[in-house]
């Protein structure tokens, strides 16, 4: 952390993400992210919220999932816009009410940035702790608001053992989203790094 | 965040400043969906552009049952094949019945002059797919507003009614399942013509007569049916039968559970019913506000 605060103050332009190198992969330089990469797998963690899961449990929240991993990776190109927007959207999906995702996402973007110079330096499955309570966060506000219109329940625990499959899944959504800039530039393999 | 960025690089609004003007736009907007029901506008047009999403992604599923379905034997396809020709039979003998009924009662009912039942326009449609929310138990099926699909429009199945349309988009309707807790159908019970209204009961998946007086005439086994009393469902569909009545001295009303004769989690086909003469009266006009000057008028 010092070092970064020292190297910002030096007059460096500060980066996206400040750790290129990530203590999960100690010994690799990533490649810059694509950003047609980041929305597309935002657009597909969407079309994995809408196939028609119906009443299955244990079905974790794709789209969470996703923008929590482009918030705290990349937080100047995926903001709270963005997942208010996607909130929008599984809103009308879903016939929820209008807003009710997007306050949630909103919630769990806030979370993800302010939390993510922080989640950095601790290897994957360290950091699915702190996204466990982000996912629930957004759950809970899910819940809140619907008690605060009138609705009610009887299996909204549900929604907590979903935020739980989501964490456990977080190394795997870092595997496959960072994928594309773990490849080598080249094939060499006799490279130094 | 801990340490601001120094005044040299702009990073733009500060993360908190977003997060007040986001949560605070959501929450404006769920009051507003929630009190005054002004977004359906926004929410149609968000809903168009996302529907060939969702029906692209239905395909996946649709593909999946159809192949399922291809691998099906043909003694099972035989055996249904044939328990559907006896059914049809047996229903061939009650429609034949009904028509002769029809016939009579409206001779009958032009006898004495009482005015004739409203027609009911019906529409096969097809369930989408259910969604994820579990605070609501909903339905979307495959006809909008473009079909002629209105809000209110009761669902039924074969067995009895299923919901009532609560949205609708252009091409998608949602339906909200009768258990559901603020829904409500007005009833009479079929033995001795008792009217009530049933609404979605407190434990899952059952409905509730509310307000029957304690000493009310309920049994266990009757058969409630819609009573046609709102203008909007069809008199005479099934609702369900009483599962128990619990009457409590305490209470000046029975607890009457009903289960649902219709299949709310059916995943196939149903039909959307429409009056297309409203039985009712026109609502009373709203004329005291016009009045009162023109009476005043005269005066001056």
């Amino acid at each position: 952390m010092k070092l970064w605060r020292l190297r910002r103050a030096n007059g460096e332009p500060a980066t996206a993400t400040p750790p290129t190198v990530s203590r999960a992969a100690p010994k690799q330089v990533l490649r810059p992210v694509s950003p047609v990469f980041i929305w597309a797998t935002l657009a597909g963690g969407l079309a994995l919220d809408l196939l028609p899961w119906g009443r299955t449990p244990l079905v974790p929240d794709f789209l969470a999932l996703a923008l929590v991993f482009w918030n705290i990776h990349q937080p100047r190109r995926v903001g709270m816009g963005a997942s208010f927007l996607f909130g929008l959207l599984i809103d009308v999906h879903d016939g929820a009410l209008f807003g009710e995702h997007a306050l949630a996402y909103t919630l769990l973007s806030y979370g993800a940035i302010a939390l993510h110079r922080r989640i950095l330096w601790f290897p994957v499955l360290s950091q699915s702790l702190y996204v466990l309570p982000l996912l629930l966060v957004a759950q809970l506000v899910s819940a809140a608001v619907r008690l605060w219109v009138g609705g009610a329940s009887a299996d909204w625990w549900v929604g907590l053992i979903q935020s739980g499959i989501g964490a456990l899944l977080w190394p795997v959504v870092t595997w496959v989203l960072f994928a594309p800039q773990r490849r080598p530039i080249s094939r060499d393999e006799t490279r130094p790094l | 965040m801990e340490y601001g960025p120094p005044p040299l690089f702009n990073q733009g609004v500060s993360a908190r400043a977003r997060l007040a003007f986001f949560s605070f736009l959501a929450t404006l907007l769920i009051v507003i969906d929630a009190r005054v029901n002004a977004l359906d506008t926004i929410r149609v047009g968000v809903g168009v552009m996302l529907y060939p999403l969702q029906r692209a992604l239905l395909w996946p599923r649709d593909a999946i049952v159809r192949a399922s379905r291809y691998a099906a034997t043909v003694a099972s396809l035989t055996n249904e094949n044939e328990q559907l020709r006896r059914d049809s039979v047996e229903r061939a003998a009650l429609l034949l019945k009904d028509e002769e009924l029809k016939a009579e009662n409206e001779r009958l009912r032009r006898l004495q002059s009482v005015r004739e039942r409203a027609n009911v326009k019906t529409q096969l449609v097809q369930v989408l797919y259910e969604p994820r929310d579990r605070f609501s138990h909903k339905l979307v099926i495959d006809r909008g507003s473009s079909d002629g699909v209105r809000a209110g429009n009761p669902v039924v199945d074969d067995r009895g009614v299923v919901g009532q349309v609560t949205r609708v988009f252009p091409f998608v309707s949602e339906v909200t399942v009768l258990t559901e807790r603020d829904q409500s159908i007005p009833a009479q019970i079929v033995r001795n013509g008792l009217r009530c209204v049933a609404f979605g009961g407190a434990e899952a998946g059952t409905l509730e007569l509310r307000f029957l007086a304690a000493n009310a005439d309920v049994a266990s086994g009757d058969v409630v049916v819609t009573s046609g009393l709102d203008g909007l469902y069809p008199p005479g569909i099934p609702v369900g039968t009483v599962a128990r009545v619990e009457r409590d001295v305490k209470d000046q009303f029975a607890r009457v559970i009903v289960t649902p004769a219709g299949n709310i989690n059916a995943n196939g086909m149903l039909v959307v019913m429409q009056l297309t003469a409203p039985p009712l009266p026109p609502p009373p006009r709203e004329d005291a506000a016009t009045e009162r000057p023109a009476r005043r008028s005269p005066r001056r």
